[in-house]
């Protein structure tokens, strides 16, 4: 096992797939934030000269260039950069790469991949700081993958770019730097499977991207305690790994939902739904969903972090759960 | 010539920089979080189009909107308070070095994502049409607008529906190097010029010195008296050259503060940035050509930059001792009609 951080694996996903599959292309923009001095970032840019493209600021278009590419095989990954930024290509992406399969009844697909980094990430502002996550989730048709560390971002990248629908893959400015253990070796992570990041008995807390993170530090504070928190990593929300939440709280009887969309019709709304539809009778106690609070995002840091899920929001849900 | 006015320009542009400094300081002391923009080698196009500009008149900015609040009227203190994120800043502390806007300065918001402001200038040009104000909708932006498609639908519009709104395009792109090559800069025309896609849809065009603020002064008040008149928008490209601090992700004063006396004493001009102090830089040169054209003395240059810099010294303190907003503040506002 290699050590690297989140940013380097998913770079090297692209590379790989890069090497394997002469019709993924590559829009450039930043490139997921990795800096120079980069194996494989030097790789892309010599060896894939001829499929990459740098952009302008037209996100919209692009999108859709990448959607019609798509049409015909060509398999573009196109960072995005700030999820905010992707409001601009909504049409493109939620009509035009989400419509296309179903309303060609089956006859085109669209395995093109938008990259973007979303949440809270200091001093963003309110322009700079979206989650939209559970807005895409929202529109049929569209993949939607959420690592939240260096190997799941590596093996869900490679299964975003073979895919043959299109995925939005929302990833996070701060897990960009944070190092991990990543797998030797060529392999895929599939959609719709959620990994148990911690095993526990007490209570179960459903999370995806940074937000597991945040639960796995939740967890530790919580066994001080002599809480034990199982800690479910989505992983993908589109498919959505129904079984994995529904056993873990089979288990726990417990559920804490954890996401950075706002309350209403969110991740963790949903979540929530789903088990309540599916498992009433799995819960103890009514569950609780942590989320951004449901306003915009102020630029002063310490209101950011006021308003966001963070580390206590998390051990105090859990503790009133458990209590 | 009015002596006066000029002198004014020049006064605002003096206070732009030294705002611009103090700005550059409270980030190196890490007192405000995030990404920022210095409008630093622009102060000549936003002082005089500001100056141009009545009560009843609107204006829309950018990310780089701090000159602009400045020029448009904007109390340097609440200004300095909003980029500190405090009570006391322009937005409550909410909006930040992104989105300084002042309703009673005549500058409604800010929009930080690219050619955002520019159909909302639009916007107040359709209101003022409506409302017959006499009023204008300014729009100040970047040549990087013209890479997103609502920038064209706004210039079609405009004309289209005869509104009176000036577009200010304040391109700093000339001489830098481009993203594809390894540069920090926006702006990816294949080549031609931002002016050409105005000029296609039948819009009155002009191009002006971005760095002459007497050109841009002369341009721009004259092209508002028309838009007041005829109530037909203009599109005026500023070409200005990028300061060299811009040429990193985030700005760095690779000219050091700024010194007036550079304006008269060329000895003490020298090193890597010699072109863009003898040449560039609008400040210096708009201090030489007021010298030079017998507008004003080095008195009065000096004067100005003492009562500016003591201005923003104020200013500075005063942003340092306002509060940060309380937690519970992060509810109020949602909807109009709440508290």
């Amino acid at each position: 096992m290699a050590v690297m951080t989140h940013a380097e694996a998913l770079v090297e996903a692209i590379r790989e797939c890069m090497d394997e599959d002469p019709n993924v292309a590559l829009v450039w923009g930043s490139l997921m934030g990795v800096g120079g001095n980069n194996e494989h970032v030097e790789h892309i840019k010599e060896d894939f000269a001829d499929r990459i493209f740098h952009p302008p600021i037209s996100e919209a278009a692009i999108a859709a260039i990448a959607t019609g590419a798509a049409m015909d095989g060509v398999r573009t990954i196109f960072p995005m950069g700030t999820a905010s930024f992707m409001f601009r290509a909504w049409d493109q992406i939620i009509h035009e790469a989400g419509e296309a399969h179903y309303m060609s009844n089956g006859a085109v697909s669209v395995p093109a991949v938008f990259h973007v980094v979303h949440g809270l990430r200091g001093g963003g502002s309110v322009q700079h700081s979206q989650s939209p996550q559970s807005m895409l989730w929202n529109a049929p048709g569209i993949e939607i993958a959420m690592p939240s560390c260096p190997a799941d971002a590596k093996g869900l990248m490679r299964t975003a770019i073979k895919s043959n629908n299109p995925t939005v893959f929302i990833d996070y400015q701060k897990l960009n730097k944070r190092s991990g253990e990543v797998p030797d070796g060529t392999y895929d992570i599939p959609f719709g499977v959620a990994d148990i990041k911690r095993q526990g008995a007490d209570i179960t807390i459903v999370a995806a991207s940074l937000q597991v993170v945040h639960s796995l530090e939740a967890a530790e504070v919580l066994s001080g305690e002599g809480i034990e928190a199982e800690i479910v990593d989505l992983r993908s929300l589109v498919p959505l790994d129904e079984e994995a939440i529904l056993s873990s709280v089979g288990k726990t009887g417990r559920l804490v939902v954890v996401d950075e969309a706002p309350p209403r019709c969110s991740v963790a709304s949903e979540v929530i739904a789903t088990v309540a539809e599916k498992g009433m009778d799995l819960l103890k106690v009514p569950p609780v969903r942590v989320n951004r609070l449901p306003v915009h995002v102020p630029a002063n840091v310490a209101l950011e972090d006021f308003i966001g899920p963070n580390t206590d929001r998390i051990v105090e849900a859990a503790k009133q759960l458990c209590s | 010539m009015d002596k006066l006015r000029l002198l004014d320009i020049f006064r605002q542009m003096m206070l732009i920089r030294r705002f611009e400094e103090a700005v550059y300081d409270f980030h190196e002391q890490k007192l405000f979080g995030g990404h920022y923009h210095l409008y630093i080698g622009q102060e000549a196009t936003g002082a005089a189009v500001m100056a141009s500009l009545r009560s009843e008149d609107r204006v829309f900015s950018t990310h780089r909107n701090h000159g602009h609040a400045i020029a448009r009227g904007v109390d340097p203190k609440n200004a300095l308070a909003e980029i500190l994120n405090r009570v006391d800043g322009t937005n409550g502390g909410r909006g930040g070095t992104f989105h300084l806007a002042s309703a009673d300065a005549g500058m409604p918001h800010t929009s930080a994502l690219v050619g955002g402001a520019v159909p909302l200038a639009a916007g107040a040009g359709f209101a003022a049409k409506l409302q017959k104000s006499g009023g204008i909708g300014v729009s100040m932006f970047g040549d990087g607008c013209f890479e997103e498609g609502v920038v064209f639908e706004t210039l079609n519009l405009a004309l289209l529906w005869k509104l009176p709104v000036i577009f200010v395009c304040e391109n700093n792109t000339p001489g830098a190097i481009l993203k594809s090559q390894g540069g920090n800069n926006t702006s990816n025309l294949p080549e031609g010029r931002v002016i050409q896609i105005p000029q296609a849809l039948g819009m009155e065009c002009h191009e002006v010195d971005g760095g002459d603020a007497v050109a841009v002064d002369e341009l721009f008040a004259d092209c508002a008296t028309r838009v007041r008149a005829t109530g037909h928008p203009v599109f005026i490209e500023a070409l200005t050259e990028r300061w060299p601090g811009n040429y990193f992700s985030f700005p760095s004063m690779v000219t050091g503060l700024t010194q007036v006396s550079m304006a008269w004493d060329g000895s003490a001009i020298s090193g890597e940035h010699e072109d863009w102090f003898k040449t560039h830089g609008p400040v210096l040169r708009f201090a030489r050509d007021l010298i030079v054209n017998g507008v004003g003395t080095f008195g009065d240059i000096v004067g100005i930059d003492v009562d500016v810099t003591e201005t923003i010294t104020s200013a500075k303190e005063f942003a340092l001792s306002s509060p940060l907003p309380e937690t519970d503040s992060v509810y109020s506002h949602l909807l109009a009609g709440e508290s």
